[in-house]
């Protein structure tokens, strides 16, 4: 692990037993409180003058291996969500009343009160910045003290924001521990694990198994596994319509250099004539909208320069699709030897390598309907859908989405940055944490009612 | 008609087939001439490129998507000045086009890529139209790696035998080593990666003959040997050797390669200066050797390709060729895939000193594209049914 140090078994166990000392005060604090405390935190990385706004400018692009515009981009977006207001908003959306995690309230005639977990610990993936000050709001607004073990390419925020923390608020900062070890180190894993009532992790498929797999049955593992974005562009969509989307398209893929779970791979267009007249935007001229619309977004949004590695997936991608359109099956686009765009037009269904450094499939189908053949296989990871074009089937469409896996149906601009409220996986993100308890009334009352 | 002249002079007049042969003649001109290699034979520029040449004439005008590849780039046989400018196919193409170079007969056999962990995903093949010609070209290098001082030697292996994985070209070399090589062979590990019924007992009988051994295995499979403790390959008798292949592709634990080997030598008694790395993959018939045992200690982490087998590193954007040491996207010009494609270009990362390779391990925060990747992985998955 280059670069960082690796917490011995001895210093994670000692951490874990300050964290749990903190928890006495942590719980008696109002919710209102900690909102205020940490909005005021997260408001400092908006201010332009303010140091700790500037030094996370400076370090996030070769951290997080983003151009300097692209990092400025991803931390307004971010830091936007961990302003007072939006803080509010989200236990306002999660709990009702906020005093739902300060003591027992009476809700719809029964007497209950939340709890956030004894310990929380946060594994975060790393892919994405921002999200590992997200997870350590999460925990901290539910009261739990914080272990939080940020991702490889996202240390950098939550260090500033637990340092900028202990500016203002020593005793919610004794509250959190950042602590980093390599990924497999199971001896560590283990023994957050066990100290854990909640662990929540951040990851592939294979991570999210690992780490279960460790867990005592007693912690509970909630799971951000890998999940899949897509965009649906429905029949009507004018075609006046198609450079805006396909800008907005063109936004969602290179968001975060589309390492996040909301960026898109492919795009369905309906297109029930095949390009033909009348109804629906032909699926090739998206294509080639999209592919100026990535092209024009590098003027604004600039990638960094791809690893050798990377380089060499790239090559792969463009080649086998090179090959696919030599055979007449579908189109290539790309930026050239000196910009990673790639947009892979398909007649039909079309074989590849996987899309990455803003690539991205267009398919075409002739009908909505067929969405949940196509998507129908990946059910258990889909997640964000970004559509246009959908008109009145909007609801229809997301009610055949929603029952196939689907969490989150957006406009195509929003699909990059959800609310702090959002529905993670369908699940609430402080109600995920919390555990109710409830005082309940004698059964003899309830009868003689 | 001679196939090829018998020159040696570096950069002699080109050597090699003065045109088209037809299949029969072109398959078994090249396998008489890999037959004929002598262990170390290096071939000089002109013989192997008037072979590079000559093959890709033979895959453009069989191979049709191959050809149709080349001719939306341009270049035909009759325009490429050089092996070079042949086009190269991405490795990932073998997942999805059948490179079949063969005038229209039929594959003997169908090598498949393994895959990744997530099972499903879409698997590369290679169709081999002549068995023959790739066992020509297994056995001088394998020899000239594994066997430079003895003969024969008996034999044990930890990849499964070839009758029971029929579609695995790292079996089907195992297989040819055994059949001309091994004085004895013990199969330990079934197609299924499982420890066989049988194989402990057969390491006892290995143990108490005292007489050296070759072991064949990849990474992964001497990790879970060694697992077993004494019950595994403990106390190999002096003088045996051993061919590690194959990374921790997809594998959450990775060894890197000096741990792996210094606990391979604690465990089996065989020192570093006898394992030695084999480097090839399924879209490639031929392999690259780490000649540690005629050469010693300074081969570590060099590879040597076949003879008919030429690397470049190119750079991974615009694929220019690198300069000598300098790592790129590794791109091999492979004179054994005469049946499929030749020139292909891969993912693989090193450097090219004197015709020599140097593997590059992964860069760090190759990791950190984690989410989106596996995603694609997944599109693929859902691809293939």
């Amino acid at each position: 692990m280059t670069g960082r140090t690796e917490v011995t078994a001895k210093q994670l166990e000692a951490h874990i037993a300050e964290l749990r000392a903190t928890r006495d005060s942590l719980v008696r604090r109002p919710v209102e409180e900690i909102v205020e405390v940490l909005g005021s935190v997260g408001e400092r990385f908006l201010e332009d003058a303010d140091p700790i706004r500037k030094r996370a400018l400076a370090a996030l692009p070769e951290e997080a291996r983003l151009s300097s515009a692209m990092a400025a981009e991803v931390l307004d977006s971010m830091a936007r969500d961990w302003s007072r207001n939006q803080l509010k908003r989200t236990v306002r959306a999660e709990f009702g009343d906020p005093a739902a995690l300060d003591g027992f309230q009476s809700v719809q005639g029964r007497s209950v009160a939340g709890m956030g977990p004894r310990l929380c610990v946060q594994v975060v993936s790393g892919s994405v910045p921002g999200v590992g000050v997200n997870a350590l709001i999460r925990s901290l607004l539910v009261k739990s003290p914080t272990l939080l073990k940020p991702g490889f390419g996202d240390t950098l925020l939550p260090k500033l924001f637990v340092e900028a923390l202990a500016e203002v608020d020593s005793d919610l900062t004794d509250s959190v521990a950042i602590v980093e070890w390599r990924g497999g180190s199971e001896i560590l894993e283990r023994i957050a694990l066990s100290e854990a009532e909640v662990a929540v992790v951040y990851g592939s498929d294979e991570t999210v198994a690992a780490l279960r797999a460790l867990a005592p049955p007693t912690t509970r593992v909630l799971g951000y596994h890998h999940r899949v974005a897509a965009c649906v562009i429905g029949r009507d969509l004018e075609t006046a319509e198609i450079e805006s989307v396909s800008d907005q398209v063109a936004r969602a893929i290179a968001m975060f250099e589309q390492r996040g779970c909301v960026c898109p791979h492919v795009v369905y267009v309906e297109d029930p004539a095949d390009g033909g007249t009348g109804l629906g935007v032909s699926a090739e001229k998206f294509a080639e909208s999209l592919a100026r619309s990535l092209r024009a977004l590098e003027e604004v949004l600039p990638a960094i320069p791809l690893e050798v590695e990377e380089g060499g997936s790239l090559q792969q991608l463009r080649g086998a699709a090179e090959m696919h359109a030599a055979s007449g099956e579908g189109s290539l686009h790309h930026g050239g030897a000196q910009s990673s765009w790639t947009v892979i037009g398909e007649g039909s269904t079309q074989l590849g390598p996987p899309t990455a450094y803003r690539g991205v499939r267009v398919r075409r189908m002739a009908d909505i309907g067929e969405l949940g053949r196509a998507l129908g296989p990946l059910s258990s990871h889909l997640q964000t859908i970004g559509h246009a074009g959908l008109g009145d089937r909007l609801e229809s469409v997301a009610l055949m989405l929603g029952r196939l896996g689907a969490s989150r149906i957006v406009p195509i601009q929003d699909m990059s940055f959800p609310p702090p409220w959002w529905l993670h996986d369908g699940r609430g993100p402080l109600r995920d944490l919390v555990r109710w308890t409830e005082i309940e009334n004698s059964s003899q009352l309830e009868l003689n009612r | 008609m001679t196939a090829y002249d018998d020159s040696t002079a570096p950069d002699g007049p080109a050597a090699g087939p003065a045109d088209y042969l037809g299949f029969e003649g072109l398959f078994s001109s090249l396998e008489a001439r890999f037959g004929a290699e002598d262990r170390s034979g290096q071939w000089s520029d002109g013989e192997f490129s008037s072979w590079a040449l000559v093959s890709f004439k033979h895959q453009f005008s069989t191979c049709d998507p191959y050809r149709a590849f080349c001719v939306a780039r341009g270049v035909t046989p009759e325009s490429v000045a050089s092996w070079e400018d042949v086009p190269a196919v991405p490795a990932a193409a073998f997942k999805y086009f059948d490179f079949l170079s063969a005038e229209g007969r039929q594959a003997e056999a169908v090598f498949q890529t393994s895959g990744t962990t997530r099972g499903g995903a879409v698997r590369g093949r290679h169709l081999v139209p002549s068995l023959d010609l790739y066992r020509a070209s297994l056995t001088p290098p394998l020899r000239a790696a594994l066997l430079p001082d003895v003969e024969q030697i008996r034999m044990v292996s930890l990849i499964p035998d070839p009758e029971e994985v029929p579609d695995s070209s790292l079996s089907f070399m195992v297989g040819e080593a055994v059949s001309r090589f091994a004085t004895q062979m013990d199969w330990l590990v079934g197609s299924d990666g499982r420890w066989g019924a049988r194989s402990s007992e057969m390491l006892d009988s290995v143990r108490s003959a005292g007489e050296p051994v070759l072991v064949l295995g990849t990474a992964l499979s001497f990790l879970h040997v060694m697992e077993r403790g004494r019950d595994g390959l403990a106390g190999l008798p002096d003088g045996s050797r051993i061919m590690e292949t194959g990374g921790f592709k997809g594998v959450r634990r990775e060894v890197p390669r000096d741990q792996l080997y210094a606990a391979i030598t604690e465990h089996t008694g065989v020192p570093p200066s006898r394992i030695v790395n084999e480097y090839g993959m399924t879209e490639l018939l031929s392999q690259l050797w780490e000649p540690v045992l005629a050469e010693g200690l300074d081969a570590v982490g060099v590879h040597v390709p076949a003879p008919w087998l030429r690397v470049r590193a190119l750079d991974a954007t615009t694929l220019a060729p690198m300069p000598e040491g300098d790592d790129g996207i590794l791109c091999f010009f492979d004179l054994a895939n005469l049946g499929s494609v030749s020139h292909v270009l891969t993912e693989d990362v090193g450097s090219v000193m004197e015709g020599r390779v140097r593997l590059r391990g992964r860069a760090p925060g190759a990791e950190s594209r984690g989410c989106s990747r596996a995603m694609d992985d997944l599109m693929s998955a859902v691809d293939d049914r």
